[in-house]
């Protein structure tokens, strides 16, 4: 983990949504999908406590973070800072997704704006030739990972609550015959959600194992060292400090 | 430089910095941010430890205030054998460091400090008695509930006392530093940490409520009118500012109003590097 300023080189606005584009080669070297980076968002030390992104985009000398509609001051202020703004960044926490040796067919599933912290591995999966399907739901379409930000080859299934988008409903219908086709899962979306992951994999796969699937735990974060215990929260067959022991999971450390 | 925080304990406790890092900012011992260690302070005070494992508060345990946050742990530790288990070699490789990187490179040693739980304040004597013989404890903290009187902190500090040697640290709530600083140097604290801030309650960002004292820098008016209140009246007892310092300037503060030491918390969890100029700051307090 390093604290370092990063500079804001690139703003991307989307209707209510923005991507930031940060130059900070030291960070963005060691930063890898579903690791977060805490973020300071204001000046004076207001708001005092920083924020929690998941990148969206990496490369060697940058990375990328989305701003979601919310009426966060924090957030508020980095809609506004100018480009060419210096940025304090702190990060990466914990364990990010690592894909598995070996497997061939990777299913990334999750919900709405969380589904956007699989994006940079998506990319990697795709890079190294595997089998890529991406399923997500949503409340609406704007709320899901757009089909041209996915490469090519990538499958998409799709499911919003109000029908704008792909089949109306939940995805949960579509779950078992992707995650009977798939080699391993990489999740991240609410707590429900992955206990629904975890039955549909029970009942496709003839029980879940451990190593099947890695899940991204919703958590923010204060310190990132594990030091204020901010983050602790039932996993793992305890209470432990999410910043250490995740916050990606394997998804039989979630079950209760 | 040499600051005695325990003047009137045998055993004394010795700082090279005025800086010390307050309960558990880095856990107990081991959890530093980047750039940070225990060598650029002058002493560091452990996260809270109970006599049996708590389990500590279920989510949400962090809520954000305008100018600050609360913070909700709920004293979660694993009790004090595992603490001692995972951590006492740690504590005494700490306590034989010399401070190089910051300190004044003189050779002394960082003190560790225990602190205790205030969940518990019944169990503080046994826990004394358990640390008073680890080799790398060099003090133990007791931090008072709130809204405790003067009859239960004179029992609670007194039994402590009658437990251990050791130099005894008690952080009041700002609120009751008045009323309760005599008290508890008359019971046997070696020096008054001002203190812990006052209650709040705040819903969290994803639901549910948090309530805890106010943390961040919200914390520094309550911490130096505590502070101030005792330096008009005069204190049996070295004083040490704790809550809301940010920054040499705040620290400088603090000395000047009567402290003759100075925890920080959240900036290390916050602004690792701000803490990192503290420090160095902190060198030549009367310079910074």
């Amino acid at each position: 983990m390093i604290q370092t300023d990063a500079e804001l080189i690139e703003r991307n606005v989307a209707g209510p949504t923005q991507e930031l584009r940060l130059r900070a080669p030291p960070l963005a070297r060691q930063l890898s999908a579903g690791q977060p980076v805490l973020v300071r968002t204001g000046s004076g030390g207001n708001p005092s406590l920083r924020r929690t992104f998941y990148p969206v985009a990496i490369d060697d000398e940058t990375w990328t973070l989305r701003l979601q509609p919310s009426g966060d001051w924090g957030h508020a202020w980095q809609r506004t800072i100018p480009v060419g703004s210096s940025i304090d960044c702190l990060g990466p926490i914990g364990i990010g997704y690592a894909i598995p040796a070996g497997v061939r067919n990777v299913l990334f599933t999750g919900q709405g704006e969380a589904a956007w912290a699989l994006l940079p591995l998506i990319l990697l999966a795709d890079t190294r030739g595997l089998s890529v399907t991406l399923a997500v739901e949503g409340n609406r379409a704007r709320d899901l990972v757009p089909a041209q930000r996915l490469p090519h080859n990538a499958e998409l299934h799709l499911a919003t609550l109000d029908g704008s988008a792909g089949r109306p409903g939940r995805l949960s219908p579509l779950l078992p015959e992707l995650l009977s086709w798939a080699d391993c899962a990489m999740a991240a979306g609410a707590l429900g959600f992955y206990e629904e992951l975890a039955s549909a994999a029970d009942a496709s796969r003839f029980g879940l194992r451990r190593g099947f699937a890695q899940v991204l735990y919703p958590a923010s974060f204060l310190c990132g060292t594990g030091a204020c215990q901010s983050c602790a929260a039932d996993v793992a067959g305890g209470r432990r400090r999410v910043c250490l022991r995740g916050p990606v999971f394997d998804l039989t450390e979630l079950r209760r | 430089m040499s600051i005695e925080l325990a003047p009137h304990n045998k055993r004394g406790l010795s700082l090279t910095s005025p800086l010390i890092a307050g309960s558990g900012a880095a856990g107990f011992g081991a959890d530093w941010p980047t750039g940070l260690g225990p060598e650029m302070f002058g002493a560091i005070v452990t996260a809270p430890v109970s006599l049996h494992a708590r389990r500590g508060s279920p989510q949400p345990r962090l809520a954000e205030l305008p100018g600050g946050y609360l913070l909700a742990t709920g004293d979660h530790n694993p009790g004090y054998r595992r603490v001692i288990r995972e951590h006492s070699q740690l504590w005494r490789s700490i306590a034989g460091r010399p401070t190089s990187r910051v300190g004044t490179g003189d050779g002394q040693p960082v003190p560790v400090v225990v602190a205790l739980a205030s969940s518990a304040p019944e169990d503080w004597a046994r826990l004394a008695a358990f640390f008073e013989i680890e080799p790398g404890v060099a003090g133990l903290e007791l931090s008072l509930p709130h809204e405790t009187g003067i009859p239960a902190a004179s029992a609670w500090i007194g039994a402590v006392r009658r437990a251990t040697d050791l130099p005894v640290f008690v952080k009041l709530p700002t609120v009751q530093a008045r009323l309760l600083a005599e008290p508890s140097a008359a019971a046997g604290a070696d020096a008054l940490v001002i203190g812990t801030p006052p209650l709040g309650a705040c819903p969290a960002a994803g639901g549910g409520w948090v309530e805890a004292p106010v943390s961040g820098p919200i914390a520094r008016p309550f911490t130096m009118q505590a502070l101030r209140a005792l330096a008009v009246r005069g204190c049996p007892v070295p004083l040490v500012a704790a809550g809301g310092i940010q920054c040499a300037d705040d620290a400088q503060r603090c000395l000047d109003e009567g402290a003759v030491a100075i925890q920080v918390r959240s900036l290390l969890w916050v602004d690792p590097a701000a803490a990192a100029r503290l420090a160095e700051a902190m060198r030549n307090p009367r310079v910074a």
